[in-house]
């Protein structure tokens, strides 16, 4: 499994809305440095798990660790603080905010070098230099999600979570994300991905986790699922 | 009967009414606190009928409900399908309006009100007990309605706009038509309530129908429980009833305990005492109790 | 004309009162997420707080300074309360702190005119009012106190500061972002219940503010006060279109302006009717506001 101790360890987790079980039994991990996709259809849990690592979601039962610390219920401003953040499907861009203030809402829970993430944020991804004054709503798709992922690198984290970046761009701009997401996580960065692409995703991806109504069904490194046969026909139209 | 026993029965009763009358909007989700203006409106309307033109009793109370559920109907075109705050703020308006207009033209007898309005029947103690009688067949009919209503087709349609308007929109629920029926009924109820009170208390004057009134009438219905008619029903007589026998220096405080009352109950039990779960749970009770005998 | 001129003055300076107090509204709404209803109500106990502090010490200061920690201490005391409905419900009900609130001005009202004064309006010592100083600028029939000067000039600063503090602050920044999409801003971990904590704080300073100046400018106040500025803030707030900030600025001047003219040619009860009336109908025409909501 992973190649050494993993960043985050997800043991038999179960989440419930209500009466409605959303999470059964889950039990992963992401390495250190490692990219790791969560693939299923709409609805199989993707973002249920995220948001539960986050702390959004409160766990009915398993346990949780980040960086080695047990975070079951722990809330969101607290994971933030020790190094995780989710770029949210559909991007969580706030519109009617400046780009410039949608960077400092990553670093809100620590401004003391903003300044310098800032620049590195600006080196990377010149376009958002271009239009910082700008508010978000006047960026395009692909735009908003460079900013959802630059404001995560304010953060300073260890671990991106990135929901569903392929949603609703043309598949130029995805494949542009999708080297963005390659590049972090060569500059050391672990990464969990959900994804509906799954071919994309797991070309880039070290490891993948398959999911089915609210369950695991397969797990393995992204070269062992591409072959499979189980998953070829169910996500890859072959 | 004696007096005091009679005021309580009677204002209980009306009580009853008002609180519905605030019930039946906000089963879409509607503060429709304009019914207190309604009860304003016919409740002068009634009695300047009855001194001036010496209209009965039966008539006025038939026209006096028309009046309210007009003048319901014409403010529910505008605001049928408001958002809740725009209809209380309209409410409170027509509240402040009708204090004005009544204060300030002389023939509504100004801040003093009106005094004096006519007996139904000869004798006080037959008017009284007619009256009473009138007023719980009132209480009793509405009730009936509303229960109809409630477990009809209609009544699920506005328990679906409660919970989430946009998704009962999507499933072809008309908002608007809906929440003008609503109004408009709930504008009725409030003008029939007004002319009761106006043959009850015989003398009426602009400070009966205040701000003062919605929070009484909002404490029965939140406190009793505004998802079923049976809150204010019961709440209604036990809120009226208790601070009459409380010592009298705590009497005048009356206001500050249901407004303590209300936060407290919304707080710990935010649907009131009486929820759909305590009905239906009476409801089996009772019913396994019949099978039994 | 001179009549004009100076109602228009007048007008402003009680407008700039329902600026702040429906600039207070606002914020509540859009970062605690509840509808204050009674908001107004607060500020007047705060008016009634300063005005018993004075009679008691003699001292303006004293007053002034009670007047404030008042409307903070009520403004935080009650926040577990509001908060613990948003945490029940797990989504914002917002029709259940409505009521909440409209039971805390019954409340506060209710104790007001059984209290303070034997329940009588209250007046305010001319040290504070400086009505006994006369007319600071007077032309023919334009006469301007010392107490609108004042109240213009606070408002002013005290919007203006609001305003720095929204778009150029860290915790204005989350103010906003948590107007804009609750749960997006608890997603990129800014804390809902900490960061509205923050804002009842902040509106009880400007409640608190506002009292003062409500003082000033009035010189008086009664019990029934707080609930007829309730009805006027929620009413302007709606025209404005709800949680919006710039709207409810015009609007609330606009509203100040619109009753000192009327003022200034109608007298008694029918003056304050003809602004009812006007919100009225601009009400039943536009339920939504006019600026748009920000809900």
């Amino acid at each position: 499994m992973a190649q050494n101790d993993p960043i985050l360890k997800i043991d038999s987790l179960s989440v419930s809305y209500g009466h409605v079980k959303a999470l059964s039994d889950i039990s992963l991990e992401v390495g250190k440095g490692e990219i790791v996709v969560l693939v299923g259809a709409n609805g199989a849990g993707k973002t249920s798990i995220m948001e539960t690592v986050l702390g959004a979601n409160v766990p009915v039962g398993g346990d949780i660790e980040f960086k080695g610390i047990h975070i079951g219920g722990v809330p969101v401003d607290k994971n933030v603080r020790n190094g995780m953040f989710l770029v949210p499907e559909g991007r969580g861009v706030f519109a009617s905010m400046t780009v410039m203030d949608n960077l400092l809402l990553g670093a809100h829970h620590n401004l003391k070098n903003s300044d310098k993430k800032l620049q590195l944020v600006f080196d990377s991804f010149p376009v958002l230099g271009e239009r910082k004054l700008q508010v978000a709503g006047t960026l395009s798709g692909g735009e908003r999600q460079m900013l959802a992922i630059a404001r995560a690198l304010m953060s300073s984290p260890d671990m991106i979570m990135v929901d569903e970046p392929s949603i609703g761009l043309a598949p130029i701009i995805v494949n542009d994300i999708f080297e963005i997401l390659v590049n972090l996580n060569k500059e050391g960065y672990s990464i969990l991905l959900s994804e509906q692409n799954v071919y994309k995703a797991l070309k880039i991806a070290h490891r993948g986790y398959v999911l089915e109504t609210g369950r695991i069904i397969k797990s393995g490194t992204a070269e062992e699922l591409l072959n499979d046969e189980a998953v070829r026909e169910a996500y890859l139209g072959a | 009967m004696s007096l005091p026993l009679y005021y309580y029965l009677a204002i209980t009763a009306i009580y009853i009414l008002m609180s519905w009358s605030i019930y039946i909007p906000y089963r879409v989700g509607q503060l429709h606190f304009m019914t207190v203006a309604n009860m304003a409106i016919s409740s002068y309307f009634a009695a300047l009928m009855a001194i001036n033109f010496a209209w009965p009793f039966w008539l006025v109370l038939i026209v006096g409900t028309l009046l309210g559920a007009l003048i319901g109907f014409l403010v529910s075109v505008a605001i049928g399908d408001a958002p809740c705050f725009a209809v209380v703020i309209v409410g409170f308006t027509f509240i402040y309006l009708t204090k004005t207009i009544i204060e300030n033209v002389e023939a509504f007898g100004g801040p003093l009100g009106i005094f004096s309005i006519p007996k139904v029947l000869q004798t006080s103690s037959d008017n009284r007990t007619l009256l009473l009688i009138v007023a719980y067949a009132l209480v009793l009919l509405t009730g009936f309605l509303i229960s109809r209503f409630d477990h009809s087709r209609l009544g699920r349609a506005a328990s679906a706009i409660f919970i989430d308007r946009d998704l009962a929109v999507s499933f072809g629920v008309d908002v608007k038509k809906l929440g003008m029926f609503l109004q408009t009924w709930a504008s009725a109820v409030g003008g029939m309530s007004g002319v009761m009170y106006a043959f009850i208390m015989r003398s009426i004057s602009p400070n009966h129908f205040t701000f003062h009134l919605i929070g009484v009438c909002m404490t029965m219905l939140f406190v009793g429980g505004y998802t079923t008619l049976w809150g204010a029903l019961l709440a209604a007589p036990i809120l009226w009833g208790f601070p009459l026998i409380l010592p009298e220096a705590l009497q005048s405080w009356n206001i500050v305990i249901y407004g303590v009352l209300l936060i407290v109950v919304l707080v710990i039990k935010p649907e009131g005492i009486i929820t759909r779960p305590t009905v239906k749970k009476i409801e089996s009770l009772l019913s396994r109790n019949r099978k039994k005998v | 004309m001179e009549i004009l001129i100076a109602q228009i003055f007048n007008g402003l300076s009680i407008g700039s009162i329902y600026v702040l107090l429906v600039t207070g509204f606002n914020l509540l709404l859009l970062v605690a997420m509840i509808i204050h209803f009674s908001f107004p109500v607060v500020v007047v106990f705060s008016m009634y707080i300063s005005w018993f502090v004075m009679t008691l010490t003699g001292s303006v200061a004293l007053g002034v300074a009670g007047g404030i920690a008042s409307a903070v201490v009520v403004n935080v005391i009650t926040a577990p309360m509001f908060q613990h409905i948003m945490r029940e419900r797990g989504s914002v009900d917002i029709n259940a702190t409505m009521v909440i609130s409209m039971g805390m001005g019954m409340i506060i009202t209710d104790i007001l005119s059984h209290t303070f004064n034997q329940g009588f309006p209250i007046a305010f010592p001319d040290a504070l009012t400086g009505n006994d100083q006369g007319a600071l600028i007077s032309v023919g029939l334009v006469s301007i106190s010392r107490g609108q000067v004042l109240t213009l000039i606070v408002g002013i600063i005290f919007v203006a500061f609001l305003f720095w503090l929204l778009y150029k602050t860290r915790a204005g920044r989350a103010f906003r972002a948590i107007a804009e999409d609750p749960n997006g801003a608890k997603l990129v971990g800014i804390p809902l219940l900490k960061t509205g904590f923050q804002s009842y704080a902040l509106t009880g300073i400007l409640g608190g503010v506002t009292a003062v100046l409500m003082a000033v400018l009035l010189g008086s106040a009664s019990a029934g006060l707080g609930d007829q500025l309730g009805h006027k803030v929620l009413a302007v707030s709606i025209i404005a279109g709800l949680g919006n900030l710039t709207g409810g600025l015009i609007i609330g001047l606009l509203l100040g302006i619109l009753e000192a003219i009327i003022q200034g040619y109608l007298a008694g009860s029918w003056s304050n009717a003809i602004a009812f009336i006007v919100m009225l109908v601009v009400i039943l025409a536009k339920p939504k506001g006019v600026f748009g909501s920000k809900l």
